[in-house]
């Protein structure tokens, strides 16, 4: 098998050459730093096996950032035939790349995306004469791009590095190193050189960029042409909305009116249609022929209840998950993320954080899961546990459904305000949480905020479709495994009683007893029902599982017909006002789902996976018995307790400095 | 006087780079941000402490931190 790897600068086009030539729909984005992990794909071509690898975007083999060290890895194990992807708009930025693999004795194909744009805009390449120099470079539009044999052709010649001779000479000569010793600590790699060796490589370093930019330099004058009022990714649009008020204010606006639309207006009528479809095509079909022919009540009961109440009470909010990504990948597409780092920048560093976690926190409403991976785009190890530990208390899609639900069912017209309450509570914890992190174990080795700019693009409505429809696949996907498989375990467990035998009454079943043992724990929360906290507890493993218990233990068929029960003093989960505030800020705030902990523990360590565990369930619990007391003692009760767990935390972070000082968790003091 | 890491002249072309931190430093060379090359701030952001500077004809985000990492001065 040939392994073929796409290596660029980030948002180049990568990712969406690689949907082309291997027929995926991998997530695409006009910002840096989408894909932050190795994307790989078999593809049959002309009777042979290619292993095509999408890599994430990398300016040059000298990592700074995390992702970067992920192309870095598999660039350097030099089995492969490299396509370098090049945006012909910053031909001489990616050119450096470029001669780094030369340098390293790699071989590569040069293929120019984005050359519509760069002649569009006063600029001409003469290829022929760049070919002199980069041997096979070819012009490309990623968007259009078939795989061909010319693509996959990679000349077998070096592209020559002729700069580099004299520093080679002067290293090798001086320190008796290897050409090969040399060439790697030039390009990052730590070669086990002496502290004065890599004192003198670091000091030659920037004489060595100069002189491979004096290189491009000499090769671009001879092959193209710029418009010299010509610069990358500014539009005259920014006058605008680089202005921190508009933006500040336009991104609340786009905000508040994406989850009324979403969730209030055009995602409800949409999923009353498709349940009825559901229903009408396949549940009603299946049940009818079920009450016809088999005879078993329970097994009639399994299937309804079991299998499909549960998921149709979670796939109705389908129509929701697609509005919510489309939004999403609109200010993705538009190059606005990028912007609104930028603006954000300052704001955010007040809470301990940088500009990119904006576009970390927006992936967030989507999936957490995605958002913990992609702390990974951040440069700074402090600043990745950080993001990652945060970003949960970011409300995610499949909370949503739950809000709006129990919202919905006991606030009414209130709920629009109930919800936006939830999502800036979310923020603003995660915000404070970022505070008391930095000024204690987390503090950041600040390195800035180095960003480039995207150009603004307009909407394409065919990449926003697909974009719905890879997530609505996956969400599909979710329900139909995870959820229908846990749905049936929580079934079974809520319908059998300990000898084994089937029981309608779910106060009987092994699930209600151990729940019960429980009650005692969460009743400061108002929260002292087993059937709630089943729920709770299942919601672990993942969020949208909350409804299809909900639905289990009210015995219902429909969302309309759990929210009646929400509110009914018969019906085995019900709340009061008071106690589904409570409930709604515990499932905001308490644990993650178990995918976001295996990414965190991937991306921070196993330490910062408990951390985040234990320290969402303690919060969500503070704030739910905080809100609860508040709405059911009074407000000075209430008030009492926010001093008496103030003091109680003041304590634990004085306590926490006192031990960074003995273990170190990275801070300079510990060091030395 | 404030401790300046990079120096323009008045012709935005920048004449001085003293960045203390080498990885950094090294990130904006690579990325064409050398002696030589012209460098303009066209805005600052909300409590102007992030800039937009264009180098390399591609626009970037740079940050003027506390620690006065990268702050850039008209001379």
């Amino acid at each position: 098998m040939y392994k073929v790897l796409l290596i660029g600068n980030p948002n180049v086009g990568k990712t969406t050459l690689f949907n082309k030539l291997t027929y995926s729909c991998e997530h695409t984005g006009n910002f840096h730093g989408v894909t932050v992990e190795d994307k790989h794909k078999i593809v049959k071509f002309e009777n042979k096996d290619y292993d095509f690898v999408d890599l994430p975007g990398i300016y040059s083999l000298n990592c700074f950032s995390f992702e970067e060290e992920v192309s870095r890895k598999q660039i350097l194990k030099g089995d492969s035939i490299n396509l370098v992807i090049a945006d012909a708009n910053s031909l001489r930025r990616n050119l450096y790349l470029c001669l780094q693999l030369s340098e390293m004795g790699q071989t590569y194909k040069l293929l120019i995306n984005n050359y519509d744009y760069f002649v569009k805009h006063g600029n001409s390449l003469d290829l022929k004469s760049l070919n002199n120099y980069f041997n096979t470079a070819q012009i490309i539009d990623a968007k259009k791009q078939k795989l061909t044999k010319e693509i996959l052709t990679v000349s077998k010649t070096i592209v020559k590095t002729p700069y580099l001779q004299t520093f080679l000479d002067k290293l090798v000569n001086k320190y008796k190193l290897t050409k090969q010793q040399v060439l790697l600590a030039f390009n990052g790699e730590n070669v086990g050189l002496t502290q004065q060796q890599s004192d003198e490589i670091k000091a030659i370093l920037p004489e060595v960029v100069k002189a491979r930019y004096d290189y491009i330099d000499k090769i671009l004058s001879k092959c193209i042409s710029y418009n010299k009022n010509f610069v990358y990714g500014k539009s005259k649009a920014d006058k605008l909305l680089l202005n921190p008020i508009i933006m500040f204010v336009g991104f609340l606006a786009f905000f508040f009116i994406s989850i009324y639309l979403i969730f209030f207006l055009i995602g409800p009528a949409v999923s009353q249609v498709l349940v009825w479809l559901t229903n009408f095509v396949l549940i009603n079909p299946i049940m009818n022929f079920l009450y016809a022919n088999v005879g078993n009540v329970w097994l009639i009961e399994f299937f309804n209840g079991g299998v499909f109440n549960s998921l149709t009470t979670v796939l109705s909010f389908l129509p929701q998950v697609c509005l919510l990504f489309a939004f999403l990948t609109i200010l993705e597409d538009s190059g606005l993320i990028s912007r609104m780092a930028y603006v954000f920048d300052d704001f955010l560093s007040i809470f301990g954080l940088n500009g990119k976690a904006v576009y970390i926190m927006l992936m967030g409403l989507g999936c957490n899961t995605m958002s913990a991976m992609a702390s990974r785009n951040m440069d700074e190890k402090n600043l990745k546990i950080k993001t990652s530990i945060l970003n949960p208390y970011i409300s995610c899609m499949a909370r949503l459904p739950i809000f709006v639900l129990v919202a919905s069912a006991l606030f009414g017209a209130k709920s629009y305000f109930i919800v936006v309450g939830l999502y800036l509570l979310g923020i603003a914890v995660a915000l404070i949480l970022g505070v008391i992190l930095n000024k204690t174990i987390l503090k950041n080795k600040s390195r800035g905020l180095l960003l480039e700019f995207p150009p603004l693009k307009n909407i394409d409505i065919k990449h926003v479709g697909s974009m719905i429809k890879l997530n609505a696949v996956d969400f599909v996907k979710r329900v139909f495994t995870i959820i229908l498989m846990v749905g049936i375990i929580v079934w079974l467990l809520s319908h059998t009683q300990f000898n084994f035998s089937y029981t309608d009454d779910i106060t009987e079943s092994i699930l209600f007893f151990f729940a019960g043992k429980l009650c005692f724990v969460f009743a400061p929360i108002g929260l002292n029902n087993a059937g709630i906290l089943c729920a709770l507890i299942v919601g672990i493993l993942a969020k949208e599982l909350i409804l299809s218990i909900f639905t289990i233990s009210n015995g219902v068929a429909s969302t309309s017909a759990l929210a009646l029960t929400l509110t009914a003093s018969t019906s085995l989960i019900n709340f009061t006002y008071a106690s589904a505030i409570s409930f709604l800020i515990f499932a905001l705030l308490y644990s993650p789902c178990i995918s976001t902990l295996a990414v965190i523990k991937k991306e921070a360590g196993r330490f910062w996976m408990w951390f985040s565990l234990i320290s969402q369930l303690v919060i969500a619990y503070i704030i739910s018995f905080i809100v609860y007391t508040a709405l059911t003692q009074g407000f000075w009760l209430a008030l009492a307790s926010v001093v008496a767990i103030s003091l109680i935390v003041s304590a634990i972070i004085f306590m926490a400095k006192k031990i960074q000082h003995k273990k170190c968790w990275g801070c300079s003091k510990c060091k030395k | 006087m404030p401790l300046t890491d990079v120096k323009l002249n008045t012709n935005c072309i920048i004449t001085e780079i003293n960045i203390k931190d080498d990885k950094i430093k090294l990130r904006l060379m690579e990325l064409g941000m050398l002696v030589g090359s012209k460098l303009k701030v066209t805005n600052k952001s909300m409590l102007k402490q992030t800039l937009l500077v264009i180098f390399n004809s591609s626009c970037f985000t740079l940050k003027a931190d506390t620690a006065k990492n990268i702050l850039i001065n008209y001379v």
